[in-house]
């Protein structure tokens, strides 16, 4: 499997504490990585620096077979990586404008925005929202809205900040079911969670970070996985 | 009593006669206000997000700075600046002193402080999200920019009223650095305070009803806005 994107000597200071110390990360093209570690052990730290949202104190990122600086990376990183927030932030609009904020950005005609955003919102099954004003949507329907949103960027890669916090098992199972097609669309996918069983199935890499560093880096034997989507289809 | 029933009588009919010397004050008032308003609130506003979003050398005493400018008599601004217009002034040559550009300086002055630290609040206030995920989505920073306005809006549009609402009721500064010279730079304020110093009350009544109604629409006109955008939260 051929590397997307590698991140190099990524370290980061807060207040003169030392928050995230990582030597090299690589995400592989068409692949899901679960990130692992508790609270404040700088899983979203990581993410927003990967997307290009946060300046760490150094790093050096190899992207598109070409060794960048921040300086140079940081426009990239930001026009090709996503990042969702634990809970997604949804514009003060309609569910379809929302969708289709990226697009305008992008310089699409009116015409293909709209067809695009009927598609897309279709494929998450959430045409019956798409006049609905964002604020008014359930935990669960904003992050669907938040991944479609995403999704019809087709970015090279979709960082996912515990994408099922928070969530009853009902939304948690649709969620999960969405992640499960991005995956299967090629989508290279980076999840953070600390609930094991909801997303676990999904990832071919397992990562853990505890204080700052990557302990563990391990593929996900299929006998594992198998084992934890029983689980989950059990607990579901 | 009956004099203030016989100078409000007298000032409805001012009012409703079209008299062109009332008219001219209100329209230069609200020109000159309006102005003011215009050229200082786009660069508070960025001012303002800076100040929110970004950590950057004397952030902290930026914002103290405002907050205490927000307070400064009017009538101090007008002395400054009447000095710095002043023939014998650092800035005499530029033949300011005494007309309607000079007023619109310290109607700057004066709502720029006001502008800033309650924009400021309210971008403070915001989502850090909002921002986050526009940028995300790939939006330029500018544009960005523009989406947090639109998140915020309502805080924001109650700094610009708040602005509009202190410069076009002040009167120190304008009948310094204006004069209250009449047809050229007299406004609502400095024409209210003329005429009831020479007991004229029936154009002070008059332009206060202006004043008033002003503001009454201004209140109800957010109150309506605000009210539609909680509606759909």
């Amino acid at each position: 499997m051929s590397g997307l994107i590698d991140y190099q000597g990524i370290k980061i200071s807060l207040s003169g504490k030392l928050i995230l110390d990582i030597d090299h990360l690589a995400v592989k093209a068409h692949q899901c990585t679960l990130v692992t570690g508790q609270n404040g052990s700088g899983k979203t730290t990581l993410f927003k620096i990967m997307s290009g949202l946060l300046r760490p104190d150094s790093i050096q990122v190899d992207y598109q077979g070409l060794q960048m600086s921040w300086k140079q990376a940081k426009p990239l990183l930001q026009r090709d990586i996503i990042y969702l927030h634990q809970q997604p932030y949804l514009f003060d609009a309609s569910v379809a404008d929302n969708v289709a904020y990226g697009l305008y950005r992008r310089g699409e005609s009116k015409n293909s925005v709209q067809k695009k955003v009927c598609q897309a919102l279709d494929w998450a099954n959430l045409s019956h929202l798409a006049q609905r004003h964002a604020k008014q949507l359930s935990g669960g329907e904003k992050q669907r809205v938040a991944l479609t949103r995403a999704r019809i960027l087709a970015p090279s890669l979709l960082l996912l900040d515990e994408p099922t916090a928070s969530m009853d098992n009902e939304a948690k199972q649709q969620t999960a079911h969405l992640l499960q097609r991005l995956k299967e669309e090629g989508v290279c996918v980076v999840i953070s969670s600390h609930e094991s069983h909801t997303v676990d199935h999904l990832a071919d890499h397992h990562l853990c970070i505890e204080h700052g560093k990557i302990t563990v880096i391990e593929p996900v034997k299929k006998s594992a996985k198998v084992a934890v989507l029983n689980h989950a289809k059990n607990t579901l | 009593m009956s004099d203030i029933k016989q100078a409000s009588i007298a000032a409805f009919e001012l009012l409703l006669s079209g008299d062109q010397t009332i008219w001219e004050i209100i329209s230069l008032s609200f020109s000159v206000s309006l102005s003011a308003i215009a050229i200082a609130s786009p660069l508070a506003l960025i001012l303002a997000f800076f100040l929110a979003f970004f950590q950057f050398p004397l952030r902290r005493a930026l914002i103290a700075l405002f907050n205490t400018f927000m307070s400064v008599p009017a009538v101090v601004i007008g002395l400054t600046l009447y000095l710095l217009l002043s023939r014998s002034g650092p800035l005499g040559e530029l033949k300011l002193l005494f007309t309607d550009k000079a007023m619109i300086i310290g109607q700057i002055l004066l709502s720029f402080p006001l502008l800033v630290a309650m924009a400021h609040a309210a971008f403070q206030a915001a989502d850090r999200r909002a921002w986050e995920t526009a940028i995300t989505l790939g939006a330029k920073p500018w544009r960005a920019f523009f989406t947090l306005m639109f998140e915020v809006r309502f805080g924001l549009i109650a700094a610009v009223v708040a602005g509009f609402g202190r410069v076009i009721a002040e009167i120190g500064c304008s009948m310094m650095v204006g004069g209250n010279i009449l047809h050229a730079t007299r406004n609502i304020p400095t024409a209210i305070a003329l005429e009831t110093s020479k007991g004229e009350f029936a154009q002070g009544i008059a332009l206060g009803v202006v004043l008033l109604i002003m503001s009454l629409s201004l209140n109800a006109g957010i109150s309506l806005f605000q009210g539609k955008g909680e509606l759909r939260t």
